[in-house]
């Protein structure tokens, strides 16, 4: 999606200050997303108390196809796939939210300021955005991470880099809208500090639709750390990590269980969150589909070409 | 309500259009290649080729490319390293194997069709030892060549040196064109600056010319229309690939793609169905650990209580189950087969580890693990072994963490002796032991580790011993007395010795492994 | 992503005084400003990332091997300038820039530009014919969902591109090779074309294109089955992308009044799709094509090494797992650029296309 659509049915979402989240459970698509999603978020803090196996433990025979003893099998080395696929979550999850959360942080102090200030601070702020993006996102993160060194960490790093611009975008525009609204203009005709006035009037209503856009964004994430640590960046052995598995699992070509189910995880925990973030944006777009689909709705009766 | 009908078949029809178009677009192009393979080979390999200048090359890959497109003096028939037999000449030799003459074959040509001459010979070998800085320099060092006349060449060594003929069979001393090549920038002075000529062209008698070099992708050559020799080679064009990875070896075998991969591992070719051959073989490589001697380097560390502690820890058939079929445990630094070989390697012994852990004054410091991730030894992937070795040093309380790194990157760490702790491999350059002499104090491989002669005179002494010893019995003697010695109180690890297997699509036959040159290509012929 | 600057520039009162020019011209300027602008911010990026490296710049650039001559080493400094202040480095950066260096690589020994050279068209050809591919496909079915809106057309559609929007693609790369190549055999092997088969000479650096201008056949056919694995698998983020896209778009356009009047008029559903909906939603559909490039350019670094396709998504992979930093920070500076171009183009037939710019 084109990021100014989302900025503008955004920013008119935060404008709307109320939002109607119970809607978000008629979307049978959210439900099945929010389900997946907490239940991998569980796993992700949970399963280093009950995987079967120690994610690094070389105590099984090698390359055992999936069965009884072994849910998935086991890995060229005798490790437990399972085991390792649970361990993947509790690194790859935990270390996609932290990196969003930063970038949202970041994102939105730096399109708050922007927004309010206007003027050089909003020229230079937006500038340095835009030349983030400028390069597309895996391009620059690849570039920063091997420019770091590869590790997990850098990688984390190039990710939260390449991902703050679209918070600052939004954040500004939004703080362009409410920064002309009567309650801040008379807030700061009561004598409020530019910083009160951005903390106490402003930001409370920008939160919202972060949230949701951070909602969005976390699939991105996964994809964006996993596929770093395929390319050697991220993980180092032996870490349990998704990306890393399916890397190695080339090695080992006809055991296909060793690429498959890394694979679908990141695929379930990614399209969870999608489906998640549709269904929030779809609640939360009331001049975007929302409308488009009360115009073809007019239409489509006009015509008497009822759906 | 019209629309939406009408749309869904155009649109079924256009997606089940595209989905057609990238499916027969295969098919067509697979059939094409099975009519259009009959002059080509393909050959999959890890590349470590530097260049086609023979005078400069020596690794694997690059001498079984200057083994397609030149010939040496002296060459060997198969996989039998042991026993040289006449090449582009034969030879007669004095009783205390210091004296060779060389007499060359008559008829043979280069491929420009001039004819092979002493003037090639001496030139080509002496360019070799003009050039101070060329790798296979050292095979040369000590010899005197000289023309006798057109067709005759004397090669005298100062001190007796039994194993000449095999050394000359080394594709590295193939004959160059010398007027092509002097045209070009050689000459034997050392100011030579044919290499990048022979990159583009090559100058020799082999059965094939080269096409195209591309130190990352691919080598192409084609067949020798001059060619004299008795190797006629079956195809008219053959495409070396750059494959670095043994697994898509693997799969571009079994798809079709390649007649022949020369980097699977053990587990990888028991998995071949019918349609493959394969021909495995011990490497001679040996895969090893090295713990750095230097207190620079690997601090309070650095003595071989450490290594020892190493040694005992690792539970040697859990890592030689990761190297698969043909492969065997390394006994010692010195592989089984060759002379002076340890008969028995070592067992796990934890009680034994442990107190010599005690012993080196180990106090929970982490140890990294250096080693090259993208570097197949025999299809061995170093990092599972790492993984693997990490793991079961943890059992002894020895802290590992593993740092990966491009080999390009590594080499030069572990050339320079700045690796702490490493995980790296050792081959022969020819069939004999004296070549598993540099792990010795002082020597190349030990400096690699820190080691130098005053660290182990005890070890130098006997390094040295084999090194000039004249008596068979002897010889072989003094290089097991080194062998246990390294195993003793040696800064290394001795681990796995892979195995090397050459697979074949059915569809050709005749790739042998031979551990001077991997493969002579000219002997793959299409099958049937 | 430069969508920021994709929206046609609005008349600013302050501009009042270039009225006499084309509303047009101006806003070409305007436009172009920007992207030189962002050009240089591009080079200023890649150049602060050379020198970010934590340890040695000179051995990052030349491998530790080369870096223990002192003779090189003191050469490099001087050429790049090392010893001097940033902004002179820069400046030098600049000029070897202009030049067409971008240094050595590490990996393959030859001059980072020439490398660049054959590794574009490769990845352009495959780009293109992926965005193609997506644009044919997502047109399609973004139509389709638009008018069975709610249905259950509608939601199998988002479903699809929900999930192609979810997919790691260097998984999709391995399990389709694995099954077209390996077990089904329908697939050609990994690279351009067979091995078997000696390359085009190169005209336009594309093979397929090549392979026809040189009237072979077998070629041309050779080359196109080596795409379709890898163009098929691209796709299949951008046919998220931009399916999402179009279905709002023609969902727009069915609500205009000329739609609801050609369709009152009776003519047949596919006449109105053609000539009234996709030729209304055309340029929404135009500028998000530019973000689709983005996301395609990104996938090829993925997907391409597992085809062992000799773009630049092999070159910077091989470049990124061998720390090659003049490699990496060359396939950088030319993704930065190819982007802003694209973007830039978009733009332009943008500004052309739309009436309220060209007419205003």
């Amino acid at each position: 999606m084109s990021t100014d659509n989302r900025t503008d049915a955004l920013a008119s979402a935060g404008r709307r200050t109320r939002l109607r989240w119970p809607r978000a459970w008629r979307s049978p698509l959210g439900i099945v997303g929010a389900v997946i999603a907490i239940a991998w978020v569980i796993v992700a803090f949970t399963a280093s108390w009950w995987v079967p196996f120690e994610p690094n433990a070389q105590v099984l025979p090698r390359l055992q196809e999936p069965g009884v003893d072994t849910l998935l099998g086991t890995d060229g080395t005798g490790r437990d796939i399972f085991s390792r696929l649970m361990t993947g979550a509790t690194v790859t999850i935990p270390l996609a939210l932290m990196l969003v959360v930063a970038a949202m942080v970041i994102g939105t102090v730096v399109g708050a300021v922007a927004g309010y200030f206007g003027r050089w601070v909003d020229e230079t702020l937006m500038r340095i955005t835009d030349l983030v993006m400028a390069f597309p996102t895996v391009i620059l993160a690849m570039v920063i991470a091997a420019s770091l060194g590869p590790s997990l960490f850098n990688a984390v790093i190039a990710a939260i880099v390449v991902s703050w611009p679209q918070y600052a975008r939004v954040t500004r525009s939004l703080v362009l809208g409410l920064r002309g609204q009567n309650y801040v203009i008379a807030g700061r005709l009561l004598g409020r500090s530019p910083l009160t006035s951005l903390t106490v009037d402003i930001l409370p209503n920008i939160v919202g639709p972060m949230l949701v856009l951070a909602t969005l964004d976390i699939g991105a994430a996964i994809l964006l750390l996993s596929g770093l640590s395929f390319l050697g960046l991220g993980a180092q052995p032996p870490t349990a990590e998704w990306g890393s598995m399916i890397s190695w699992a080339i090695q080992n070509f006809d055991a296909w269980w060793l690429g498959v189910f890394p694979g679908l995880a990141i695929l379930t925990v990614v399209a969870a969150f999608n489906f998640l973030g549709d269904a929030l944006r779809d609640i939360l777009d009331p001049t975007g589909e929302v409308a488009h689909e009360n115009q073809a709705d007019r239409a489509a009766s006009a015509t008497g070409a009822a759906a | 309500m019209h629309a939406p009908r009408r749309l869904a078949p155009i649109a079924l029809g256009t997606a089940a259009l595209f989905l057609l178009a990238g499916c027969s677009g295969g098919n067509s192009a697979n059939t094409d290649d099975a009519e259009q393979s009959g002059g080509s080979l393909v050959i999959d390999t890890a590349f470590s080729i530097e260049t086609t200048d023979p005078g400069h090359t020596y690794d694997p890959t690059g001498n079984m490319v200057a083994k397609a497109l030149y010939e040496t003096l002296v060459d060997f028939e198969g996989s039998d390293v042991t026993t040289p037999v006449p090449g582009l000449a034969s030879w007669e030799q004095n009783d205390d194997a210091t004296e060779f003459t060389f007499t060359l074959e008559d008829g043979r040509t280069f491929s420009d069709g001039s004819e092979i001459t002493a003037d090639d010979v001496v030139f080509s070998l002496q360019r070799i030892q003009g050039m101070v800085e060329a790798k296979p320099n050292f095979l040369l060092t000590g010899l005197t060549v000289e023309k006798i006349d057109d067709s005759t060449v004397s090669i005298t060594s100062e001190t007796p040196l039994l194993q000449l003929p095999a050394i000359l069979a080394n594709p590295a001393l193939g004959i160059v064109n010398a007027d092509v090549v002097e045209e070009n920038g050689g000459a034997t002075d050392g100011s030579d600056s044919a290499q990048s000529y022979l990159d583009g062209e090559s100058a020799g008698s082999g059965p094939f010319i080269l096409d195209t070099l591309d130190l990352t992708s691919q080598v192409v050559l084609t067949k020798n229309p001059e060619y004299t020799g008795d190797e006629e080679p079956a195809y008219d064009r053959v495409v070396i690939r750059n494959v670095t990875e043994s697994a898509t070896q693997l799969i571009n075998l079994q798809g079709g793609d390649t007649m022949v991969a020369m980097d699977l591992n053990g587990d990888q070719v028991e998995g071949l169905d019918d349609g493959f051959t394969v021909d495995s073989v011990p490497s001679g490589q040996t895969i090893f650990l090295l713990l750095n001697q230097s207190p620079d380097v690997a601090g309070e560390l650095a003595n071989v209580d450490l290594s020892e502690a190493v040694r005992y820890a690792l539970d040697y058939d859990a890592l030689l189950e990761l190297a698969g079929a043909g492969a065997t445990q390394a006994t010692g630094v010195i592989p089984t087969g060759f002379e002076g070989a340890l008969e028995e390697g070592v067992t796990q012994d934890l009680d034994r580890a442990t107190a010599a852990l005690e012993a080196s004054g180990y106090d929970g410091q982490t140890l990294r693990l250096q080693f090259p991730n993208d570097y197949p030894v025999g299809g061995v992937e170093f990092t599972p072994l790492a993984e693997r070795i990490q793991a079961q040093l943890a059992e002894i309380g020895l802290n590992v963490e593993l740092a990966p790194a491009p080999f390009a990157t590594e080499l030069d760490a572990y050339v320079g002796g700045t690796e702490g702790f490493g995980l790296w491999f050792w081959g022969p350059d020819y069939a004999d032991s004296a070549n598993f002499l540099p792990f010795a104090p002082g020597l190349k491989v030990g400096l690699r580790a820190g080691w130098d002669a005053s660290a182990n005179p005890e070890i130098a002494d006997l390094a040295a011993a084999a090194a000039s010893a004249t008596d068979v019995d002897e010889r072989t003697e003094d290089f097991t007395a080194f062998a246990e010695a390294m195993q003793e109180s040696g800064p290394f690890v001795p681990l796995i010795v892979p195995g090397r297997n050459i697979a074949t699509a059915d569809s050709v036959t005749g790739a042998v492994y031979n551990s001077v040159w991997d493969v002579d290509i000219a002997e793959i012929t299409p099958a049937g | 992503m430069t969508t920021g600057t994709t929206s046609p520039a609005p008349a600013r009162a302050g501009a009042r005084r270039y009225r006499a020019r084309s509303p047009l011209a101006r806003y070409l300027v305007r436009r172009a400003g920007t992207s030189v602008l962002l050009l240089v911010g591009v080079t200023i990026v890649t150049f602060t990332l050379t020198n970010l490296v934590p340890g040695d710049p000179v051995s990052a650039a030349l491998g530790e091997g080369a870096a223990q001559n002192p003779e090189t080493r003191e050469a490099f400094i001087r050429s790049r300038g090392l010893d001097q202040p940033f902004v002179v480095q820069y400046l030098l950066y600049m000029g070897n820039l202009l030049r067409g260096d971008l240094g050595t690589s590490l990996v393959t020994g030859r001059a980072v530009t020439t490398d660049l050279a054959t590794a574009v068209p490769a990845t352009v050809e495959i780009a293109i014919a992926a965005i193609v591919v997506s644009l044919a496909v997502s047109i399609v079915l973004g139509t389709l969902a638009a008018y069975r809106r709610g249905l259950v057309t509608d939601q199998v559609v988002r479903v699809v591109t929900l999930v192609g929007l979810s997919v790691p693609t260097f998984w999709l790369a391995l399990v389709s090779f694995y099954i077209f190549f390996l077990q089904l055999r329908i697939a050609p092997g990994s690279g351009r074309i067979s091995p078997s088969i000696t390359p085009p000479p190169r005209v336009t650096g594309f093979y397929t294109i090549d392979y026809l201008l040189n009237g072979d056949g077998v070629g041309f056919l050779d080359a196109a089955a080596h795409l379709a694995l890898p163009v098929l698998v691209l796709s299949l983020v951008t046919i998220g992308l931009l399916t999402r896209f179009i279905r709002t778009s023609v969902l727009e356009v069915l609500a205009s009044d000329y739609v609801r009047a050609a369709r009152a008029k009776g003519l047949s559903g596919a006449r109105v799709v053609l000539d009234y909906v996709l030729r209304g939603a055309s340029l929404p559909i135009l500028t998000v094509v530019g973000v689709a490039f983005g996301a395609l350019l990104s996938g090829t670094v993925l997907v391409e090494s597992v085809f062992s396709w000799p773009g630049l998504g092999t070159y910077a992979y091989n470049s990124a797992s061998n720390l090659d930093l003049p490699g990496i920070m060359g396939v950088g500076l030319v993704v930065g650029v190819i982007y802003l171009v694209i973007n830039f183009v978009v733009d332009l037939l943008y500004g052309v296309l739309d009436p309220r710019v060209r007419l205003a």
